[in-house]
């Protein structure tokens, strides 16, 4: 009878600790497959810079500096992105791929300011229109960006609540996820907008 | 095989399965009691040396016996439903315990585009909405789906079958385990798995007391350590004995399923070559079908192939031999397997040519209208719910052809998914237009009121059942929302829907698919219980939804009466045409709720009533094929937009 009984609460028990884990493992899964929007998103970013580049350069090839440092920002950000994607729940890489990103925004904020200054440049069709791009692909990321950090806080505040978090660090969740801030994010979405209209 | 049969048949079969997994429990609770009498006579007579005292098993009192019972019944079901919490995710969890990662339709790869346009085109022709693709790592050929429904559904493809098969033979594949979806063997193998880990359970609490015991002895004598080392040995031996019948019994089911998908497959594709073919690449391929995933076991009922190799044992396979299954569909097959050199398959695969991937089936033809007697069509119509056949494929690629670029590209985002619903449901009124778009802003960030405005504009050519379609494309995006998105979007879609203080014919169909078939993936739906059998226990909803119909199809009342007479003569029901006005369609929705809880077998009379009512004047109207659209989906019958054709 007591037996039956401690067994009964051991399986309770048992099984109650397995669900735990599981949803810690089905949380993970969640938000690391939330960062692949991000991760595809991104990707169709840095494949239009260099075309932006490359019709800028027909117009302002003196302004060499500042097409460089676009070209090295965006670079720089895509080692950045190719890092994070390689493991999503790796704090560090996501903050330097966030630290990357807010370099690329405002490189590109200056591009943009120089842009301003040639009407011809700004007036051109392929410009507009890569322009345009980038703005509904900026948009597209901020967009994806919610739904991760959604995610993530969704994971970091089960991974916190009582019963999960006696057993978090055993199971392989010792840390909180990071979430994905571009510090330059304003800056990142109101820049094409404003230059390029 | 007929859609609502084979609706049927698979509850028929989760209710014998549910019988049997009855009857195994019972089996359980008895040999479970035997043993533990055993050991408890064991136990009294561990110290004393000499004779044995049978009569001690009288002393023991009835209670013991119930207690040891329910201590079983308790274990099964606890482990049961420890089962039920992992896998009421759905396809989504199921996909993601297998170590999948989500296919997303921005990609730039090759092989993953070619993989999500074959899904989509195949969901668009069956008429629901496009399940998410989930990639699986793994070198093998092989694929599965998952859900409990076509609305949670998922599908699964391995690394190996996007590499080594053309797009022909990925079509078969996906086809294959659409037929799965359709036919709610899904929703079987996801039971199988809840039921067989109860039985195993046993198995493991009998495994633990072993161990336990084991360390006991180590340390002290041998001999009280007995009976329990007899009940831990019994346990185990039942609980795994358990699990091989079971096992068999989740082989014989799974294999009669099989075959059934692999015939559907060419149904749905008129291409006995595509499946064929894939079938024979894992014959000749080294890695075959097999899982290494761990949890693949589990579930391997679930998969196109073989996903565990029983050289052994034939009948504890899951699916049929290949040679049996490729003779099935290609009965002169000369039983020869390629040989498959993956590294040069993988090159010629990436040199298709990527364009002929996409929407440009190029020889896509379309039937002539060539249907002059209605009756024909009205028969017809209750063979293609849940059939998309080649027809209904050409005419979803045509669909999508004839959609401007932006569009789909605004469909296969989560942001423009967002938007692209918003702008269906932007008034016609330039006026109104303005004011719900000023509200949209207060309400949303980022562009979404410019894109709405954009995609609005675009959509202006299209009509309702093209924008119906092209929702449908956009599902899979949708389900790509965070929770909290999707609350948001919801709730603002509701309020954009009921800003002009009325709700359209339209709105109300775009607001039954999404809860129909995103809902599902964000929040826990109720299942819904069958509670008529005939259409006669739900005469007066019937006549509701004929009437809605009939008022859809003209604007004289003389012709939606004649209309609703001949829908209702056809489902053999009695009733009165309600002519009233139905506002906001509460009516309906209080109708379609309960009609929705007819039996399978029930529903091919309703559909056909339905289509005799929308027939009735030899044309179907834009209104009448989207509110059909909407109550089919509310029905769970697909309906291939292929019926359409008529549409004047």
């Amino acid at each position: 009878m007591e037996f039956l009984i401690f067994l009964g609460i051991i399986a309770v028990l048992v099984a109650w600790v397995i669900a735990i884990y599981n949803k810690l493992v089905a949380l993970k899964n969640q938000y690391q497959n939330g960062f692949a929007q991000i991760e595809v998103q991104l990707k169709r970013r840095y494949d239009l810079i260099p075309n932006l580049i490359e019709t800028a350069k027909g117009y302002i090839s003196h302004e060499r500096e500042t097409l460089e440092a676009v070209v090295n920002a965006r670079n720089q950000a895509m080692a950045g992105l190719k890092a994070a994607s390689a493991d999503p729940s790796n704090g560090a890489a996501m903050q330097e791929l966030a630290s990357a990103e807010g370099a690329l925004g405002s490189a590109l904020a200056k591009l943009n300011v120089v842009v301003e200054a040639y009407p011809d440049l700004k007036a051109n069709e392929n410009m507009m229109q890569l322009s345009e791009e980038i703005t509904t692909t900026e948009n597209r990321v901020a967009f994806a960006r919610q739904a991760y950090n959604d995610q993530i806080m969704e994971y970091n505040t089960y991974r916190q609540s009582f019963p999960p978090m006696v057993f978090a660090n055993m199971f392989g969740h010792p840390t909180d996820a990071t979430l994905l801030e571009f510090e330059d994010s304003e800056a990142i979405q109101a820049a094409p907008k404003v230059s390029f209209d | 095989m007929n859609f609502y049969r084979a609706q049927q048949d698979a509850r028929r079969k989760t209710w014998q399965l549910g019988l049997l997994f009855g009857g195994a429990v019972l089996s359980l609770i008895v040999l479970t009691n035997l043993l533990v009498g055993v050991s408890a006579f064991l136990l009294s007579n561990a110290g004393s040396a000499q004779g044995v005292d049978l009569n001690l098993l009288e002393t023991i009192p009835l209670e013991f016996w119930a207690m040891v019972s329910a201590g079983v019944i308790g274990v099964v079901g606890l482990a049961c439903l420890y089962k039920y919490f992992a896998i009421r995710g759905g396809g989504r969890a199921v996909a993601e315990s297998l170590g999948g990662t989500r296919l997303l339709q921005g990609t730039k790869d090759y092989k993953h585009k070619r993989l999500l346009n074959v899904v989509e085109e195949m969901a668009l022709a069956a008429g629901i909405a496009v399940p998410p693709v989930y990639l699986i790592d793994e070198p093998s050929i092989n694929a599965f789906a998952a859900g409990m429904g076509t609305d949670d559904a998922v599908i699964g493809i391995n690394q190996g079958t996007i590499d080594l098969l053309n797009r022909e033979e990925l079509q078969g594949v996906v086809a294959h385990e659409f037929s799965h979806i359709m036919n709610g063997d899904t929703r079987i193998n996801l039971r199988l798995i809840m039921m067989l880990h109860g039985i195993l359970f046993i198995g493991l609490v009998g495994y633990m007391i072993l161990r336990s015991t084991g360390h006991r002895r180590s340390g002290r004598d041998g001999n009280s350590g007995l009976p329990l080392l007899v009940l831990g040995g019994g346990l185990m031996a039942i609980g795994y004995g358990g699990t091989f019948f079971g096992n068999l019994i989740k082989a014989a089911v799974s294999r009669q399923r099989e075959f059934l998908a692999d015939g559907s497959a060419v149904q749905y594709t008129r291409n006995p070559q595509g499946i064929g073919g894939a079938l024979k690449k894992i014959g000749g391929y080294v890695s075959g079908s097999q899982m290494l995933h761990p949890n693949a076991k589990e579930a391997s009922h679930m998969f196109f192939g073989d996903a565990v190799q029983n050289r052994l044992a034939n009948f504890l396979s899951t699916h049929p031999p290949l040679p049996v299954r490729i003779k099935a569909i290609e009965p002169n097959w000369n039983g020869e397997f390629p040989a498959i050199d993956a590294a040069q398959l993988a090159q010629q695969i990436n040199a298709e040519n990527p364009l002929a991937s996409s929407f440009s089936g190029a020889t896509v033809t379309v039937a002539e209208d060539d249907f002059d007697v209605i009756e024909q069509e009205v028969a017809a119509v209750n063979e293609v719910v849940g059939n998309p056949s080649d027809e209904s494929h050409d005419n979803a690629l045509l669909v999508m052809q004839s959609t401007d670029s932006r569009l789909i590209e605004a469909a296969h985002n989560p942001l423009g998914a967002k938007a692209l619903a918003y702008a269906m449901l932007l008034s016609s009124d330039p006026n109104q237009r303005q004011q719900q778009l000023q509200w949209l802003a207060s309400q949303e960030q980022l562009n979404i009121p410019e894109h709405t405005a954009q995609l609005n504009s675009l959509l202006e050519e299209s009509d309702d059942l093209h924008q119906i379609t092209l929702l449908r494309a956009a599902m899979p995006a949708l389900k790509e929302m965070s929770r909290a998105q999707y609350q948001k979007f919801f709730r603002t879609l509701v309020d954009l829907i009921k800003s002009d203080k009325r709700i359209e014919l339209f709105e109300w169909v775009l607001h039954r698919l999404l809860v129909k078939e995103v809902r599902p993936h964000f929040e826990r739906v109720k299942a819904i219980r069958w509670r008529y059998a005939e259409l006669d226990q739900v005469a007066s909803e019937t006549c509701v939804l004929l009437s809605a119909l009939a008022q859809a199809a003209s604007d004289q009342t003389a012709a939606q009466e004649q209309a609703f007479t001949q829908g209702l003569s056809s489902s053999g029901v009695t009733g009165k045409f309600d002519a009233s006005d139905d506002p906001n369609f509460a009516r309906l929705t209080t109708a379609l709720n309960r009609l929705k809880q007819l039996a399978p077998l029930a529903k091919p009379k309703l559909i056909k009533a339905c289509a005799a009512t929308v027939l009735a004047d030899a044309n179907v109207t834009v209104a009448e094929g989207a509110l059909l659209q909407g109550v089919a989906a509310t029905l769970d019958c697909p309906l291939p937009p292929a019926i359409y054709r008529h549409i004047s």
